[in-house]
């Protein structure tokens, strides 16, 4: 392919042709438009004048112009010209097509994947093997056909990290093996240590190319709890214009929906690498943010997932009373409140007061006795998952409090008196701590050496007392004690919580065992130090894309990893769980800086945004024809016969064939047969059938439903119009008070929308008189075809249980006082809504008081509608029965019918006590 | 085709076109006899003018004894139209009279020759009524009188001439009868100039009317345009079509003026209608113009 100023030609000799264009240009200079003829008899007149003007002749040079374009463009459009050609990169051999694979690169993936998808056919026509690696799952390289990495394209996906070292020396190695090839390098432009070794090994291994965008990689740090707002951190890894990115904080919200509950705005300055913004939410909301993203990146770099640090806990902090006022540093609170402030919520008042509350943490500083409903409410709070943490003091050390028994707020029995160590009044030196058991949740935390315990309370040496010790001093006697209870826990402190019986308030040491009970939560990220000796359990993990997923059986994780080591395949960025604590790690870490990848100067490096092949030569050719029309115009307008009205007209034409071309009109008709049928529908009361698809039962359905009509406009004030056939697909039922719907054996069952929507009718109020016509729906239909046929019909229908029609229903007085409801058919059971159980037949009432509403189904096998059916002349289609008692048959039928409308439109009315006496009157009672 | 059975045939299709031009010169007519002429002329009787008092000069014959029997004075009886003038009439048939430029055809605007024979037919009907004798020039239909002589005028009104411009028919005039000439006046005037100079020569004044359509007055064309006569004798091919309109104007005004010194010269009188215009003030033109000469 030729490439000319960027556009490639397919057929570049023909663009020779243009050569010709003056050529053109002279010949059609001297064509004049052609003549038009006109009949006039004043020619007699014009003999003899000569044209003053004989330049006139020639077509005028923008027409010249016109044409010569148009010309041109057929030249160019024929001569095959493509946007963006895919140059040919030349080179033989085989070729690497190595990606950085890493999240950098996860926004723009598809354009990656198009990236590779261009190499890959363009290798196909060159007959190139080609291979195709991420860096971040390093394999040996395996030279193939092109065709065969095509169809592995969609499997590429970015990983959540940056290529680690061992991979890196894993690629270097494969590749060692691999011969001599050429490379493409897709790189997401993210430095990252050992690319350069990669680059260097691929330098020596052939041609290098890097693909690259230009545009900067958008990282977000994890959030920062300060001053009661949460920092976040944008970051970009190239410097560049002031530009505003949204952070969007995601979670729950108290439905369970995930959505966003908050965004803010972060405005890097020009040139600036950094943007930060500050989110100010209450509590509750903050709580429930599970992720922080920068919009429209979606990159796991550009999401952080929160944990503990931003879920603040709520402390209750309960001491004794106070002796004396204005001893600060002497309050038994003092201490917790400077190591709990930062990271804590703290509640602080009466205990009963603060349980509704439900604080994370009870602290009870040397509380030694609760109130009967105190202990009762503490135990039940503890008992849901709530963690009482206790210290000792002297109050505790007086006390009783489990001395004898086990108190079930106290982890231990304590022994009377406590001791004293190291004071003035006893031997032996403060006792320093000894090292946590590797069981103790504080394993890992160093001690400090200045950390003494002059007194103590002790516990008493029980068969459980071992399990419950996390911590003691060097001599081995219990410092901190834990016991479960119920799924809470409760912790005893045998010191004091302020400096007078030990040191351990005043050193950092204090703070960190309240972080690990879960009291506190650190409120940066907790270091490898902080995680020594624990053990974490992936919950969930995070892909590339920065989409969650759950973790599964991925294997647990060493604190100090998880707090300092680097992502990769191993360590996946994502939610980690330990007993009580939840850990976040993060792509980005508050450190973490994005650099942008540099390449040595002798690497070519080639922006991502390579268009695709685009095709001109249509557009061309249309643009031909365009100016071909407008030539049209153009002449006609020269020579006179476009003028005023046809000019309209004929540039409208065009327009409307333009339009014309472009628009789809459809579903004109439809609307308006819709409206109509719904017109017809409402603008009087209609009785409507459903259309079972045999035609004869329809139109005898219809016919009855006229002769329905018709007893009910000649006896009653309800004057139904027309009936209306109804088809359960597509037509609107909301329209009709009442569906008759004669069963036949065939019938097709509806769809599930068309049972949607006769649902739907029925629960707004609908009846549906479902007719067998078979006269046998006594023992429910099993017997015949049109019964089971009803009974597939029914099944997805919404019906409430029903009873045989009993002789105190509203149908018996609606308007008609009828027992019977005979049809073509007599004497069979007609089956309707059940009554409430609970109706009840009150004494000298000849009625129960019955349900509300109208029954929505009426089941019956009378074939109503061949007696009701008239013709159009109001004869009687069918016969019924013989001689007059058939004629009193049919009158019952029309009864039946006109009571069975009126209690489609009247309700229950008649059901109403208020008309008993009228009733009874009527019945002779 | 059986000769008669075509004949027939032929006949009742210029049959049928008779009565629509017939009834619609009638109604013309009918306009004009509303007006302040017919009341002039009401219940005067064609003959009776006046009575005056016997002058000097006057024939005894003349004298009405029976009005004169009534007083001493003598009094001649006067009578209006006491010789009926001879009226003939030349509408042009010829091709360039069959036009008319809208675009919707006739129904938009009606050819030349239409209205020629519309105004042709409705002043012979005016001046059969006032009792005059209307007739063709040529020989083909002398002038008489009464309605017969109005279908007959009709009937030669429906015979198209096939020459491109059909010179006037100047024969058999009859001397110091009165004429009235239709015609778009577009073709030779050597043969106009021939006709009114006979007619002039033997006494024969009348009016000669040009009917033309607006567009031969405003010859609204442009571009490269090849125009053809009506029967395509002529043609005449120009580039530039709307350049030639002021030359074309000029010509026609020349062409008009020199109608205008004709008449002035042989005593006729001279008029221009458009197509365009409403038939009824041409009429009404015509037959004063006719009238005019009467007096």
């Amino acid at each position: 392919m030729t490439v000319i100023a960027g556009i490639g030609f397919s057929a570049p000799w023909l663009l020779l042709a243009l050569l010709a264009l003056p050529v053109l240009w002279i010949i059609l200079r001297a064509v004049p438009p052609a003549p038009i003829r006109r009949r006039f008899p004043g020619v007699a007149l014009l003999l003899g004048l000569s044209d003053e003007d004989t330049v006139t002749d020639r077509t005028p040079w923008w027409l010249l112009l016109l044409r010569v374009l148009a010309v041109a463009a057929v030249i160019v459009g024929l001569a095959g010209p493509v946007l963006n050609p895919q140059r040919d990169a030349g080179g033989r051999g085989p070729l690497l097509i190595l990606l950085d694979g890493t999240w950098a690169g996860a926004t723009r993936w598809s354009e990656k994947q198009d990236l590779v998808a261009a190499q890959l056919a363009e290798a196909g026509r060159a007959n190139r093997p080609v291979a195709v690696l991420r860096l971040t799952d390093p394999e040996a390289p395996s030279f193939q056909a092109a065709d065969a990495w095509r169809s592995r394209i969609a499997g590429l996906t970015p990983a959540p990290y940056a290529p680690t070292q061992r991979q890196i020396d894993t690629m270097l190695t494969a590749l060692d093996e691999a011969g001599t090839f050429d490379t493409h390098w897709i790189s997401d432009g993210l430095d990252y240590d050992g690319r350069a070794r990669v680059t260097e090994a691929l330098q020596a291994r052939g041609d290098l190319r890097v693909y690259q965008t230009g545009s900067a990689v958008m990282g977000l740090a994890p959030p920062v709890f300060d001053d009661g707002a949460i920092v976040l951190t944008a970051r970009r890894s190239v410097a560049g214009p002031s530009r505003d990115v949204v952070i969007l904080a995601q979670g729950r919200d108290p439905a369970g929906t995930a959505r966003v509950l908050s965004t803010a705005t972060a405005t890097f300055e020009d040139g600036a690498l950094e943007a930060e913004t500050a989110l100010s939410l209450p509590a509750e909301l903050r709580a429930r943010i599970t992720r922080f993203e920068i919009q429209a990146q979606q990159s796991a770099g550009a999401t952080t997932l929160t944990d503990d640090s931003l879920r603040r806990r709520e402390v209750a902090l309960i001491s004794g009373r106070e002796d004396r006022e204005g001893l600060q540093l002497l309050s038994p609170l003092h201490y917790l409140h400077q190591a709990l402030l930062p990271s804590a919520e703290l509640l602080e008042g009466a205990l009963l007061d603060l349980l509704p509350a439900n604080p994370d943490v009870v602290v009870l500083a040397d509380i030694a006795t609760l109130s009967q409903a105190e202990s009762e409410a503490l135990a039940a709070w503890v008992e849901d998952g709530g963690m009482l943490l206790r210290f000792a003091g002297p109050r505790l050390a007086a006390s009783d409090v489990s001395r004898e028994d086990e108190d079930p707020l106290m982890p231990v029995r304590l022994r009377a008196g406590g001791r004293s160590v190291g004071g003035a009044m006893s031997w032996g030196e403060p006792k320093g701590l000894a090292p946590f058991a590797a069981e103790s949740p504080f394993f890992g935390l160093s001690i400090p050496e200045d950390v003494t315990v002059n007194a103590q309370v002790m516990a008493q040496p029980d068969p459980t007392l071992a399990d419950r010790v996390i911590a003691s001093l060097a001599d081995g006697t219990p410092l901190v004690t834990r016991k479960e209870l119920g799924q809470g826990q409760v912790v005893l402190f045998h010191v004091t919580a302020n400096a007078e019986w030990s040191t351990l308030p005043l050193s950092g040491l204090f703070v960190e065992m309240l972080e690990r009970l879960a009291v506190s939560t650190a409120t940066q990220a907790p270091s490898a130090m902080d995680l020594e000796g624990t053990t974490w359990e992936p919950v969930q993990v995070m892909d590339g894309y920065g989409a969650l997923s759950e973790a599964g059986t991925r294997p647990g994780v060493d604190g100090p990893d998880l707090a300092e080591a680097p992502l990769g395949p191993e360590l996946l960025p994502g939610i980690y769980e330990s007993g009580d604590r939840r850990l976040a790690r993060n792509v980005l870490t508050a450190e973490t800086e994005l650099m942008p990848a540099t390449w040595p100067a002798d690497v070519p490096v080639e922006g991502l945004g390579l268009g695709a092949e685009r095709p001109l030569g249509g557009l061309l050719l249309t643009l031909a024809l365009g100016l071909l029309a407008a030539d049209i115009l153009a002449s006609l307008a020269l020579s006179g016969r476009l003028r005023g009205q046809r000019a309209a007209a004929a540039a409208l034409a065009m327009l409307a064939l333009g339009l014309s071309l472009s628009m789809a009109h459809q579903g004109q008709a439809q609307v308006v047969a819709d409206e109509d049928a719904a017109l017809r529908a409402t603008e009087e009361l209609v009785l409507a059938h459903v259309i079972t698809g045999d035609p004869q039962v329809d139109e005898l359905a219809h016919a009855g439903l006229r002769g329905l009509g018709d007893t009910l406009r000649y006896r009653t004030s309800v004057e139904p119009g027309d009936p209306a056939g109804v088809n359960l697909e597509t037509d609107e039922l909301a329209f009709y008070p009442m569906l008759y719907w004669p069963v036949t054996a065939d019938q097709p069952i509806p769809s599930a929308e068309a049972y949607a929507r006769l649902n739907a009718y029925l629960r707004s109020g609908g009846l549906i008189v479902f007719d067998t016509r078979d006269a046998d729906v006594a023992g429910f239909g099993a017997s015949s075809p049109n019964g089971r046929r009803l009974q597939r019909l029914a099944a997805p229908l919404d019906i409430p249980p029903l009873e045989p029609i009993p002789h105190d229903h509203v149908l018996t007085r609606t308007f008609y006082l009828l027992q019977d409801f005979p049809g073509r058919y007599a004497n069979r059971d007609v089956w309707v809504e059940s009554a409430p159980p609970d109706a009840e037949q009150v004494e000298g009432m000849p009625f129960r008081n019955l349900n509300d509403g109208v029954t929505p189904v009426i089941i019956g096998g009378n074939d109503w509608a061949g007696a009701w059916a008239v013709d159009q002349s109001g004869r009687p289609v069918l016969p019924v029965g013989r001689g007059f008692a058939g004629e009193r048959q049919r009158e019952l039928a029309n009864r039946f019918g006109v009571n069975l409308v009126m209690h489609v439109l009247t309700g229950n009315y008649k059901s109403d006590q208020v008309h008993v006496p009228a009733l009874l009157d009527r019945l002779g009672q | 085709m059986i000769p008669a059975r075509d004949l027939r045939q032929r006949s009742e299709t210029e049959a049928s076109a008779l009565p629509p031009l017939l009834a619609r010169a009638e109604q013309l007519a009918g306009t004009v006899l509303l007006g302040d002429h017919g009341r002039r002329r009401a219940g005067m009787g064609d003959d009776f003018w006046q009575y005056r008092p016997a002058q000097v000069g006057d024939s005894r014959r003349m004298i009405d004894h029976r009005r004169s029997a009534r007083g001493d004075q003598q009094y001649v009886r006067e009578r209006e139209w006491q010789i009926a003038q001879s009226v003939m009439m030349w509408v042009d048939q010829g091709a360039s009279m069959r036009f008319t430029s809208a675009p919707g055809g006739k129904a938009a605007l009606p050819e030349k020759i239409d209205r020629a024979r519309l105004l042709g037919l409705a002043t012979a009907v005016l001046l059969i009524r006032g009792g005059e004798r209307v007739g063709l020039t040529g020989t083909t239909l002398p002038p008489r009188r009464g309605n017969m002589q109005v279908m007959r005028l009709a009937e030669f009104f429906t015979r198209d001439d096939a020459a491109d411009y059909a010179p006037p028919e100047h024969r058999a005039m009859i001397p110091h009868a009165r004429a009235l000439f239709l015609s778009d006046f577009l073709g030779d005037m050597a043969e106009v100039r021939l006709a009114l100079t006979k007619a002039a020569d033997r006494g024969v004044r009348g009016v000669l009317m040009q009917v033309l359509d607006p567009s031969e007055e405003m010859f609204p064309f442009h571009g490269r345009t090849i125009f053809e006569s009506v029967g395509g004798s002529i043609r005449h091919e120009t580039l530039k079509a709307g350049d030639l309109r002021d030359r074309y104007k000029d010509r026609l005004a020349e062409r008009k003026d020199e109608l205008s010194r004709l008449c002035r010269a042989t005593g006729w009188r001279f008029g221009t209608h458009h197509t365009g215009d409403s038939a009824q003030s041409a009429l009404l033109w015509l037959y004063r113009a006719l009238d005019g000469g009467t007096s």
